[in-house]
């Protein structure tokens, strides 16, 4: 009876351990991963609080796969604690990454594995544009799978401050000048808070130069193949000089002084600044540090037309995931990647003020101001950060003239400056 | 026995030495038997595993990455001395090495300076000055990377800087960037530093003030010495080996500086408070070029021990 009764089910169970057994071997081995899945996990705040839930989720629909991190802790360029732990010969298997330029350096390490035919079996063109792809590719070959991406050309405000100026949200590079004025008048002595201390500046620069060459110029300047004398540059640095000229931002010492927070501080809570050129990280910050209404307290506007030929462009920046040659669990990264792609880590992304490249994506759950980038990237040609497509050495080199620029906007400096940048590619390329 | 392990320099220097097998002679005359060899090495290897492991391993390690070009996480290539030759040919670099020159002999001079002044004052009423000796020796225990956040908040650009609020009393409106300006901004790390190192040569400097025997003391009020005779010509010159240890342990952690560097400027403004020690991590750590920067590190430790081997020569010579 009960071994009947058992014995039926025993048979029953057999027939669909079969069934299964027969999917499973139909499934591709990503689609049945199992084991430990480790992370080289860098980012930090929220955005690492996110990553906890979309691990978390990824675990909860792959129950066979356990995720541990190797958190890697710094400040600054975080490529250097990455770089260590590496060479320290910690085995992950899938890595965070941000810079096209260290996902080459990983590439020549042989430490990446090319997911062009993961790509193509997991049918990530179904959740991915073409140039998603390509934007994950290093010479051709398909490395990462971006997951975020983010509006480097839009203007950060508070709006009160502009209400009090009577300034609408400038269209053209003359209205914003314009703006510069008014906002001066209205007591703020330095509209826009250049954060120069580190790298932030370049921002000005990166997404001028789009407006003035084009993603054209920018691209064949990240990789040389036109010279940092060239004419495209001088002029771009001599729309910069412009801004400065205004008196846009106090003085180079006050530029020099602060960091991209402290500016935003300068703009959110000291109400003594206006203007932040900066990453869609800025959100975050607004609405859980100074706890300001997305949309209703603070609001960006993209970077105004310079009517130089190319308005259409913006800077963008991308995070995506590698998966390592060496690791332990290729069929758990690969699954991972997958999972990247999907509805619901698009979801959580988008709980946390990001904005995901998936068309899996639903958009109606970011803010309005997220809406207002994402729209604006949709619209435009696009170019990855400059600064983070250069070779180490010449950024580090390029963020210092820039300083110098800061310091002294005249055209012998921009001279000294771009054969300084030139003569420091020259070597390093 | 510990006389006569410290004895075998003392031995070549009266000759025994000189003579065929004389230290051994010597050795075995005041009961060093050749089977405690054995046990000798035995008892000193543990030391000399970890002294191999710890320091001399790591520091050929260095010299040999020093030999060769890496980039990022690519194959080394041999260059030979071609990072030295760079080093030296690189601006950066020379800028670096004036920056720690200044930043050294500041930190130096005004934290030995004033520890050593705050000493001789502290001496006339070692009682009293108790808390004072306490509070600013407690400096020295704090984190640089701690002090450095807090002159941060001192040196704000704004008016919200404690040091612009204080001279904002007198000048309303006042807001320097202290960090910011490449004029100001290695004088202010100078001071934060030696904010935190002033601690050190006041305690060495009031212990050797503490350590001059009373009585000459005595015989110099009795004679009618002021305070000030006392502390010019007895207090003074009685203390400087106290202010030459503060001097050097102060030379050698300023060339070695870091963590201040790194939490309050980067580096910056326009690599005016880059030394040494910054340079050595921007280009190991942030450009990753591990051969350049363990050749930076291979000249900081050559400066190390220029200062160090005359001073330790100096400082044990009594030992002889």
């Amino acid at each position: 009876m009960t071994f009947g009764n058992g014995a039926g089910i025993a048979r029953g169970t057999l027939i669909v351990g079969a069934a299964l057994a027969g999917m499973m071997t139909a499934l591709p081995a990503w689609a049945q991963a199992t084991g430990e899945l480790v992370i080289l996990q860098w980012l930090g705040g929220t955005e690492a609080e996110m990553w906890q839930k979309l691990e978390a989720d990824f675990v909860a629909k792959n129950p066979g796969v356990t995720v541990r991190e190797l958190v890697v802790t710094g400040q600054g360029d975080m490529r250097g604690p990455m770089r260590t732990a590496l060479l320290g010969g910690e085995k992950v298997d899938v890595i965070i990454n941000t810079w096209p330029a260290f996902r080459a350096e990983l590439v020549d390490a042989g430490l990446l594995r090319p997911i062009d035919d993961f790509w193509t079996s997991a049918n990530l063109d179904a959740a991915l544009d073409p140039s998603w792809k390509s934007l994950g590719a290093t010479d051709g070959v398909t490395y990462g799978v971006t997951y975020t991406y983010g509006d480097r050309s839009a203007i950060w405000y508070k709006k009160a401050h502009l209400e009090k100026a009577g300034v609408e949200p400038p269209k053209t590079w003359e209205e914003f000048i314009a703006s510069l004025d008014n906002l001066k008048a209205a007591g703020f002595a330095a509209p826009i808070a250049m954060p120069a201390k580190y790298w932030a500046h370049g921002e000005w620069f990166e997404t001028m130069l789009l407006r003035t060459g084009g993603v054209e110029a920018a691209a064949k300047l990240a990789t040389h193949e036109i010279p940092w004398t060239d004419e495209v540059v001088k002029t771009t640095l001599k729309k910069y000089a412009e801004l400065l000229k205004a008196g846009c931002c106090g003085t180079p010492e006050q530029m020099f002084a602060g960091d991209w927070d402290y500016a935003a501080d300068q703009i959110f809570t000291a109400d003594a600044s206006n203007y932040l050129l900066m990453g869609m990280w800025v959100n975050s910050r607004a609405r859980n540090d100074y706890k300001l209404e997305e949309g209703v307290d603070y609001s960006i506007f993209q970077f105004p037309s310079m009517g130089l030929g190319h308005d259409d462009t913006s800077s963008v920046d991308a995070k995506e995931v590698l998966v390592t040659s060496n690791g332990a669990n290729p069929a758990a990264a690969d699954a991972f990647l997958a999972y990247m792609t999907s509805k619901e880590a698009a979801d959580i992304q988008a709980s946390y003020g990001y904005a995901s490249p998936s068309k899996n994506a639903d958009t109606s759950l970011l803010g309005p101001v997220q809406q207002v980038a994402t729209a604006a990237v949709a619209q435009s040609k696009v170019q990855f950060v400059l600064g983070d497509l250069l070779p180490g050495d010449l950024v580090d080199e390029y963020r210092v003239q820039l300083q110098k620029f800061l310091q002294d906007p005249s055209d012998a400096t921009i001279d000294a400056i771009t054969q300084a940048i030139e003569a420091k590619a020259q070597e390093v390329y | 026995m510990q006389e006569s392990v410290a004895n075998p320099a003392a031995g070549s220097r009266t000759g025994i030495s000189s003579q065929p097998g004389g230290e051994r002679r010597k050795l075995l005359a005041i009961g060093w038997r050749g089977r405690d060899w054995p046990a000798a090495w035995l008892l000193i290897l543990p030391v000399l595993v970890l002294f191999s492991i710890t320091v001399i391993y790591p520091l050929i390690d260095t010299i040999r990455l020093s030999f060769f070009d890496i980039k990022g996480l690519g194959k080394p290539k041999y260059v030979g001395i071609g990072n030295y030759v760079k080093l030296f040919t690189d601006p950066a670099f020379r800028n670096t090495l004036a920056t720690t020159a200044i930043f050294t002999l500041g930190t130096t001079v005004v934290s030995v300076g004033l520890g050593w002044f705050i000493a001789m004052l502290c001496a006339f009423a070692p009682r009293q000055t108790l808390p004072f000796r306490v509070m600013i020796f407690a400096a020295f225990g704090i984190s640089e990377a701690v002090a450095g956040y807090m002159w941060i908040g001192i040196l704000r650009p704004d008016s919200g800087g404690l040091l612009n609020a204080v001279i904002g009393i007198f000048h309303p409106g006042f807001a320097q960037p202290w960090l910011g300006d490449p004029r100001t901004a290695l004088g202010a790390i100078i001071v934060t530093a030696s904010w935190g190192a002033v601690g050190l040569p006041l305690m060495l400097c009031f212990a050797a003030v503490q350590a001059i025997p009373k009585s000459l003391f005595e015989a110099a009020y009795i004679d009618g010495a002021s305070h000030g005779q006392v502390m010019r010509n007895i207090m003074m010159p009685l203390s400087m080996p106290g202010v030459r240890v503060s001097i050097f342990i102060n030379l050698l952690g300023a060339l070695r500086a870091f963590d201040i560097i790194f939490i309050m400027t980067g580096g910056g403004p326009v690599r005016s408070t880059e030394t040494v020690g910054y340079f050595m991590y921007r280009e190991s750590m942030t450009q990753f070029k591990l051969g350049y920067g363990a050749a930076a590190t291979v000249i900081l430790l050559v400066a190390v021990l220029v200062i160090s081997i005359p001073a330790i020569i100096q400082r044990t010579a009594g030992a002889r």
